[in-house]
Parts: C-alpha cells; sequence; structure tokens
C-alpha cells in the first residue's frame, strides 16, 4: 500500500517535474534570502548577508540535484541515455555491429529451435488437467507399452486404484470410399477420455461413459484443427458425419484447440470410442481378443495420493486381472508366465512422443553442438569487444577522468553488450521459429507425417532470454572488466601505441585458444556423424532399393469374401505385370525396412536352441518371382513356383544367417524347419537382407509361399520394379487394380524413399553437426584472423626496425606466426582432449566409426589446422609487405 | 529525525524555520550546510512521513509549509526508540571501559 503511494508520487514528479524543480527553487532561494535578512538586521552589510548565507546554504545546484535523485528516476534516465549513448556506438560501427548482431542471431536461433523441439517433445506438460498425476500403466519385465482391451476393461472395471481412468490407441482411418487412401489421423478412445483429461468440447460435447459400451453408435468427436478445415469452423458440424474406413460417424463434438491428444509427434483429427471397434473390423475384432495389444491404459492418481500408493493397488489388483484375462492361445507354460506378471506404472505428464524416443540423444547432442557454436561466437563477439576496448582507451580515460566511476562505464559497456544481445535474440527468435519449422519437415517421413507444436511457451521464452542474458555475460564483462582497469594518467599522457599490457592481450589468446579447441570438437563430432551416414548409406542391404514400387492393397472394405481374396491378389498381380513399363512384379506380406515385423519360433531339424531367443525366426510370406523382382540373390536351391501351392509339400526358403545358425556347413536344403504344427521343407537359401532397419545386425529370416497361406490376408504388398521412374507407374496402376475392384484401398510407396526415410536421423545429424561444425570453423578462422591481424598492427614498429636491419621476409612471417602457431597447438590439444571425453556420450548414434579413431581425430585437427593457419597467414604476410621506411615515419 | 522531532513539536514550519530551529534547540552545536536540509525533506515528502503545502510568512512570501503526517509520527518513535538503544548501548561501553 505504502508502495504504491510512494509509485504514485514518483510518477507525478515524472509528469510534473518542471513544476517541482520550480518549487524547490523557490523554496530554497527564500530560505537564502531569509537568512540574508537575518544576517543584516544583525549588523552585516547587504552583500556580505547575502554572501553569509549562500555559504551558509552549500551548493544549491548540488542539493537540487540531490533532491531529484531523491525522487529516484534518476537512474532510468542514466539508463536511458546508456541505451541512447550505447545505440549511437553501435551504429557507428555497424561492421561490428553486425557481424556480432548476425554470428548471435545463428548461435541463439539454433539454440532456440533445438530446445523448442526438444521442449514440445520431451519436457513440455501436456496441456491437459494436472499432467503430474498421470500415469501409465505397464505391464511385464519390458514395460509392454500397450494392452488388450480385456484387460482394460477389467482395469476400467475394478478400478480403486485411480481416480479416473482412460484407454486411447493412435490409428489412421481412410476417409475415401475406395481408392487411394485419404487418411485422418485417429484416436480410439475410451468413455471416460475426455473427463479425465479435463478436456471440455467447445462445440456440442465429449463422450459419455455410456457410448463406450458394447453395440454402441457409431459416434465421433473431431478436433479444432479438424472442425476448421473441414466444417469451417461452422457449429452446424455437429450432428453431420465423417466417413471413416467406408463407414458414417456422426461429430457430436468438438476439442478446443490447445488439445492435440496425448501424441506430440502429431495431432489427432477424428476421435471414435473403443466400442466401435467391431463396426470397422467386423470380421476380426479385437475387444475380446486377450492377445491383441492395443491400448494405451492411463490412470490419474488420487489427489493428495502418492504414485506409490496407487502402485500398492495396482499390485493387489493385479492377480485377478490377469486370471481373468489370460490369452487362451497361449500354451501352457506361456500362460503361467502371463499370470506373473505385475503392473507397474510409469508418470506421463509428458504425453507420448516417437520423435522423442528415437531422437533423444540426437537432441541432446544436436543440443550440445550449438551451444558449443554459441560459445564460439561469444569467444569471437569477445575477441572483437576487446580490439574495440583498446582502441577506445582513450575515450574511457577521458570519460573516468572528468569523474565517471568504474562502475559506471562497466555499466556503459555492459549496456552495449545487452543491447547487442537483445538484437542477436530477436533476430534469433525469427530464425529459431523457421529452423524450429524446417527441421519437423525434414524429420516428417512419408508414413508419419510430424505435425509437432512449436508454439513459444514460457519455458522456451526463458530459455531464450536466459541465453541472450548469458551470452551478454560472457561476451561482455571480461572486456569491460579489462577496459576500464587503466592508469588514467599513463593513458593520457602518452600516445601510446604499445599499451604494454600483456594481460589483455592474453584474455584475447585464452578465447581464441578456446575456440579452436571448441571448434575441434564440433569437427571431430561431423566426421563422426558423417562416417556413420556414409557407412549406412554404403550398407548391402540385400535387395535393390532402386526402381521399385510398392503398392500398399487393403481389399477389408471392399466386400470381397475371404475366399475369393486369393483370386482377386492374382488378377492385380497379371494385370501389374501387364503394364507397359514394368519389368517384373511380386507380392508379400511384409516389405524390407518398415516398422513391421512377424517372428515366430522355430524348431528345425536336428537343432536345439541353447536361449530362446535363439530359435526367433523373421518370417515374411512372398509370391514366386520376389526374390528377383528385389534382387536378392537365390544362393542355394530354387525359388518358389507355381508348384508351391495349397496341396503341396509346405516349403520354406530361409536366408544365409539362418542356414548358417541351424545348419552349420550342412547344406541345409532338404531340411525341414517345425512352427506351430506344421513342418516346412527347405527348398532355398538366398543372401541376408536388411528387415526392419539398414543398422540392425544379421537376423535369422525365413520366407514362406503366398501359394500355401490357408487364408489369403486382408492387406497385401505388390513389388513393381519398373524401367521407368517409379512415380509414372502411379495412375496405370491405381487404374489397372481399380478394375478389379474399386472398393480397395491403396497406398503407393517408393521403396529407396523409405529406405532413406529410415535414415532421416542419422542424416539429419550428419548434416547439421557439418554445418555447425564448418560454422564453427568459420569462427575460428575469423578470430585468428583478428587476433593476427591485431599483432600485426601492434608490433608495426618493431616489424619495420627489423626489416630495416636486413630480416629476410620470411623471418617476419614466421615471426608474427609464431605465437599463432602456439594458440594452435594448445586449442588442438585441448579440442582433442575434449573430443575423447565426448565422444563416448555419443556411441549410440554411430555406425561402424569408433570415437576414438586416430585418423578420424587427426583429420579433423588437420582441417582445422589448415584453415586457421590461412587465416593467420594473410594478415601475417600484410606484414611482411610493410615498408619499413613508411611504417617507422609514421611511428 | 531532527527535521521529524521538530516538526512534531511545532505543527507545520517551512524550510528555514526548520534549520532554525535545529540551531537553536542544539545550542548551535550542530551545524551542517543548510542545504542538505532540502533532499532530506524530498525524501521524507516521497515517503510520506510529512506533507507540505504552500503558505504565506510573517514576511509576506511564498513558502512551502511542512506538516508531519501519521506515518510520520510512527517513523519519529520508531526512529526515537533506535536512536536511543544504540545510544544506551554505547553507553554502557564507554562506562564500562
Amino acid at each position: 500500500m505504502i508502495r504504491m503511494k510512494e509509485l504514485w508520487r514518483r510518477l507525478r514528479y515524472r509528469f510534473l517535474g518542471a513544476r517541482f524543480d520550480h518549487d524547490l527553487e523557490e523554496e530554497m532561494r527564500l530560505h537564502v534570502d531569509l537568512r540574508a535578512a537575518d544576517g543584516q538586521a544583525a549588523g552585516l552589510a547587504a552583500d556580505a548577508a547575502q554572501a553569509a548565507a549562500r555559504r551558509q546554504f552549500g551548493n544549491a545546484t548540488q542539493v537540487q540535484e540531490k533532491s531529484r535523485e531523491a525522487w529516484g528516476w534518476t537512474r532510468i534516465d542514466s539508463w536511458r541515455q546508456d541505451v541512447r549513448y550505447g545505440l549511437r556506438t553501435l551504429a557507428a560501427n555497424p561492421g561490428f555491429t553486425a557481424t556480432a548482431v548476425l554470428s548471435l542471431a545463428l548461435g541463439i536461433g539454433a539454440n532456440t529451435a533445438i530446445f523448442s523441439i526438444l521442449n514440445a517433445v520431451l519436457l513440455r506438460s501436456l496441456p491437459v488437467e494436472d499432467p503430474q498425476g498421470l500415469v501409465q500403466i505397464r505391464m511385464g519385465a519390458e514395460g509392454d507399452d500397450e494392452l488388450t482391451n480385456p484387460i482394460w476393461e477389467q482395469v476400467r472395471d475394478r478400478q480403486t486404484a485411480f481416480s479416473g481412468a482412460l484407454a486411447y490407441a493412435p490409428d489412421r482411418f481412410d476417409m475415401a470410399d475406395g481408392g487411394e487412401s485419404h487418411n485422418a489421423t485417429g484416436l480410439w478412445v475410451s468413455g471416460d477420455f475426455f473427463r479425465v483429461l479435463g478436456v471440455p468440447a467447445v462445440a456440442g460435447r465429449v463422450f459419455t461413459r455410456e457410448e463406450d459400451r458394447r453395440g454402441t453408435a457409431p459416434l465421433a468427436v473431431i478436433s479444432y484443427s479438424f472442425w476448421k478445415r473441414n466444417f469451417d469452423g461452422n457449429a452446424g458440424a455437429i450432428g453431420k458425419t465423417v466417413r471413416l474406413n467406408r463407414h458414417t460417424f456422426e461429430v457430436v463434438g468438438v476439442t478446443p484447440p490447445w488439445f492435440r491428444g496425448l501424441d506430440r509427434d502429431w495431432g489427432f483429427d477424428v476421435a471414435i470410442p473403443i466400442a466401435c471397434e467391431p463396426i470397422l473390423h467386423a470380421e476380426r475384432s479385437s475387444l475380446d481378443e486377450r492377445a491383441a495389444w492395443w491400448l494405451r491404459i492411463l490412470g490419474r492418481v488420487p489427489e493428495g495420493e502418492s504414485l506409490e500408493q496407487a502402485r500398492e493397488r495396482m499390485r493387489a489388483l493385479a492377480p485377478e486381472i490377469f486370471r481373468a484375462t489370460v490369452p487362451g492361445i497361449f500354451p501352457v507354460d506361456e500362460q503361467r508366465n502371463y499370470l506373473k506378471n505385475s503392473f507397474f506404472l510409469k508418470p506421463v505428464a509428458t504425453g507420448f512422443s516417437e520423435v522423442g524416443a528415437q531422437y533423444r540423444t540426437a537432441l541432446y547432442t544436436l543440443m550440445a553442438i550449438v551451444g558449443v557454436v554459441l560459445l564460439i561466437a561469444c569467444a569471437n563477439i569477445a575477441n572483437l569487444l576487446l580490439a574495440r576496448a583498446g582502441a577506445r582507451q582513450r575515450e574511457f580515460s577521458v570519460r573516468m577522468a572528468i569523474g565517471a566511476g568504474r562502475a559506471r562505464v562497466i555499466r556503459q559497456l555492459m549496456t552495449e553488450s545487452l543491447l547487442l544481445a537483445g538484437f542477436g535474440t530477436a533476430a534469433g527468435l525469427l530464425l529459431a521459429g523457421w529452423g524450429g519449422r524446417l527441421l519437423v519437415h525434414f524429420l516428417s517421413t512419408q508414413r508419419h507425417p510430424l505435425d509437432i507444436d512449436l508454439s513459444l511457451d514460457p519455458r522456451v521464452l526463458a530459455f531464450t532470454i536466459g541465453a541472450a542474458l548469458v551470452t551478454a555475460v560472457l561476451f561482455g564483462l571480461a572486456p569491460a572488466l579489462r577496459a576500464t582497469r587503466v592508469e588514467l594518467n599513463q593513458v593520457m599522457k602518452e600516445h601510446t601505441r604499445t599499451p604494454a599490457r600483456s594481460g589483455r592481450f592474453n584474455l584475447g589468446k585464452a578465447l581464441v585458444a578456446g575456440q579452436v579447441a571448441l571448434s575441434l570438437v564440433l569437427l571431430v563430432a561431423a566426421g563422426l556423424f558423417l562416417g556413420t551416414l556414409r557407412n549406412l548409406l554404403a550398407v548391402d542391404a540385400g535387395f535393390t532399393r532402386h526402381n521399385i514400387l510398392i503398392i500398399a492393397a487393403n481389399v477389408e472394405q471392399a466386400g470381397i469374401p475371404a475366399a475369393k481374396r486369393a483370386g482377386a491378389y492374382r488378377e492385380i498381380s497379371d494385370r501389374l505385370r501387364a503394364l507397359p513399363g514394368v519389368a517384373s512384379a511380386a507380392s508379400s506380406v511384409l516389405t524390407p525396412i518398415s516398422p513391421e515385423g512377424w517372428a515366430q519360433m522355430v524348431r528345425p531339424e536336428g537343432w536345439v536352441s541353447k536361449s530362446p531367443g535363439e530359435a526367433l525366426l523373421f518370417l515374411n510370406r512372398v509370391s514366386p518371382g520376389y526374390f528377383a523382382t528385389m534382387r536378392t540373390p537365390l544362393l542355394l536351391g530354387r525359388d518358389f513356383g507355381d508348384g508351391d501351392g495349397m496341396k503341396a509339400r509346405k516349403a520354406i526358403i530361409v536366408n544365409e544367417s539362418a542356414a548358417r545358425q541351424f545348419f552349420g556347413a550342412a547344406n541345409p536344403i532338404g531340411k525341414t524347419i517345425g512352427m506351430d504344427k506344421d513342418e516346412y521343407q527347405i527348398i532355398g537359401v538366398v543372401k541376408d537382407t536388411k528387415y526392419n532397419r539398414i543398422n540392425e545386425n544379421g537376423r535369422n529370416i525365413g520366407y514362406l509361399a503366398a501359394g500355401q497361406d490357408a487364408e489369403a490376408p486382408p492387406q497385401l504388398r505388390f513389388t513393381l520394379r519398373a524401367d521407368v521412374p517409379v512415380e509414372t507407374l502411379i495412375p496405370a496402376a491405381r487404374a489397372a487394380i481399380g478394375e478389379v475392384n474399386r472398393g480397395i484401398s491403396l497406398e503407393f510407396h517408393n521403396l529407396e524413399t523409405q529406405v532413406s526415410e529410415s535414415l532421416l536421423q542419422p542424416r539429419a545429424v550428419a548434416l547439421l553437426s557439418a554445418v555447425f561444425g564448418l560454422l564453427a570453423l568459420l569462427l575460428a578462422m575469423v578470430g585468428l584472423y583478428g587476433i593476427t591481424s591485431y599483432t600485426v598492427t601492434r608490433r608495426k614498429g618493431e616489424v619495420a626496425i627489423r626489416m630495416a636491419l636486413g630480416a629476410p621476409r620470411d623471418a617476419v612471417v614466421w615471426l608474427m606466426l609464431r605465437d599463432v602457431a602456439v594458440l594452435l597447438a594448445v586449442g588442438v590439444a585441448m579440442g582433442l582432449a575434449a573430443s575423447l571425453a565426448a565422444g563416448r556420450l555419443v556411441t549410440s548414434l554411430l555406425f561402424g566409426v569408433r570415437p576414438r579413431d586416430p585418423a578420424q581425430l587427426l583429420g579433423a585437427a588437420a582441417i582445422l589446422a589448415v584453415a586457421t593457419a590461412v587465416a593467420a597467414y594473410v594478415p601475417a604476410r600484410r606484414a611482411a609487405r610493410l615498408d619499413p621506411m613508411a611504417a617507422l615515419r609514421e611511428e | 529525525m531532527l527535521i521529524l522531532k521538530m516538526l512534531a513539536r511545532h505543527g507545520q514550519l517551512h524550510g528555514y524555520e526548520i534549520a532554525n530551529a535545529i540551531q537553536q534547540v542544539s545550542d548551535e552545536v550542530l551545524q551542517v550546510e543548510e542545504g542538505s536540509l532540502y533532499p532530506a525533506l524530498q525524501r521524507m515528502l516521497l515517503k510520506g512521513w510529512v506533507t507540505a503545502e504552500w503558505g504565506v510568512t510573517a514576511g509576506n512570501r511564498r513558502a512551502r509549509y511542512y506538516r508531519p503526517t501519521a506515518a510520520g509520527h510512527k517513523q519519529l518513535l520508531a526512529e526515537v526508540e533506535q536512536y536511543q538503544r544504540v545510544n544506551g548501548a554505547i553507553h554502557k561501553i564507554l562506562r564500562a571501559v
């Protein structure tokens, strides 16, 4: 209260300042006059009395100054002065200012961009009610992410551990009625989903618990962005319908713009109740499937309770729940294992993010890299400021001589630094917004287009402002302290060409050595990541990735009875093979380098597994000609043929690894492998291929015959090898399949794109580390150039004398470079040590390169040494070109 | 403190009167540059310990009269008490030596 009044008075003074000054003056005049009058009354002469009164009063101007100060705006006034003066100084040196602002903008921009992504996928809490109270229920030793619907129903109906529970699963729904898919990002949600998260509807309503009961009507809640996009944000959307996988869903509500679902990597378009699942998957509903793992289950820990208490209660519930949900199709010993499971709870306040999980190390590494770049930029600006401080020494001396305190001058210099940082940050924020979006776009794949919410939030803003302040202090404070430590007289007296204070120069040297060291670390990192990418690109995947078009055809909604599918697939296959430009065509259940997989335990003839993992065989089911189309060499035996049908003996083709592991050097052809109830005879061996990832170790893979599948799958992939650019095949392929059945859903993928998108993370890390490594190198070069130029200017007189006395040019150049060579050596030594230390942290991101590889380290050091030597040589040679007479005369 | 004390005793004074009053009461022991009175008054105005209004002196000139506020009285009591505590302490020390 008192403060408020005080502020009010201050403000009044601020605006009525002139009147206050005037009042004060009048008051003081009265004082002096009265005192003089008293003096006169005591018998003094009029002017003597006046003088005495003045004397007694003291310095009137100072009194007025002090009174004004009491009103307290002087600090702001002088600060404004500082800013004005700082702006003038910066404007007077546009070259310096532009360099500094640009390097800061790059540094801070890169930092903010990476941090905003890091924040969005790893740090930021979900914008839902009390996100800290949300936990995910996982089970088993590996903490399986997804659980079954029977488990969810048990948890929902018995839940006493939580104040609310929900289940959901992300999915894609096809909005097109056949032909090429037009996918919407979808969510399966439990009835309580929105209520437990505290998400209201901005139009209409969210689901009720009753709407998630078996046999529910098809209803949908849509997201704000979907509403804007497809219904123009019209309230009339409620009651309208959307088509999802050929079924009509009625829109009942719209969620607020801030709710994007629980996945951070993309928002959602439509949410539908889990109980609607049988509508979309009539034939094979997962609702009662005890081995269909697809739902994420979350609970909310009751307010005032600890996670531990909730855990205890879940532990108590676990045996009952598992008894009620044990999958009957499991073998007996697996059922026993299932019953021994336990639940555990994982806090999920930040939501789910594949990018976060997959790129965690990469993001932190990039964060460190851009942090180092910012440090190097700081060192550069500090050096520039140091050099400028040298030039401005007389200015400071004069200001200090006429009474400015050292603190005042430092404040002035820091104001300038803060201004620089401020401009840099403003430009950096612009760059960051743009760079962040670019990076997200870069990381997006055709399969999973990313839509990460990068909007500025308080945390990002605090980070950026913090970075700006820290950089300002880093690059501004040391030069300011150095610059103001002057012996006034000395500087004022002499025309000092050589300030002879080696201290400041040493700081400059230390900065440059530090820069060299940091740049080396970044160069080494760039080398490692580029090497990793090169190795990944050179990996022999075992198949050709060029000119391959993959068509995923889903017949589930096309109204083809299961018995007729095989025929439809055969017809599609024949039509595709007949297309002009198609060299060969085949079909398979899976295609390589995709996230999907299929594996089973096998019993190879005459082989006993030492551990359960060894008996695992990854599988695919392929048509005749698949290996030829993919150019995977057949090493032994034969490919599948038309003869491998339902009536023939079940056949299998294995890859080299599997043949070697199960049968050693013996010829595997004709041997059998048992799987489930069947025995498969090996008819061929093919070369090893990569299954899910390019950088995986060799896996045991087996291929089954398409013609021996008891029931054709609802989705099949056709692989076409083309003589023409693959994209040009798409229209003809679409038409050809449309002739068979218009209702088949299609997706087209270029295998080359699919493979290269699987390498996005190493590619992004390699590219960014190379860019930042180069930037660091450039900054280090500028730093060395600057410090050598400075040395040359400073030692002009000395050089001139040496040359006049007959020193050869080479000797002069060497003289100038000697210091630099020492700096370089120190910097490289420090950089190598730091690289060795940092290398261990990024091992998980490397492939085929060792962080301690001497060739890598020396290579980076050599590049750095040559580049910086060139940067230093240019000004050093200038010294050697000096005309001694001119230089001496100038002296 | 001294200014507040004078104002408390006399009710309201203008600057010159305050200076004179302090001198007289202290038997001219406390002689300061009279000018330093004014920044002090400004600070007190700001703190809300005194209020000021323009009046006319005996000699018919405009003068600013200062008057202590309730907050000023409270401040005076606090300062006097504080002063006496310190003074007492110094006394004790001096006696002890």
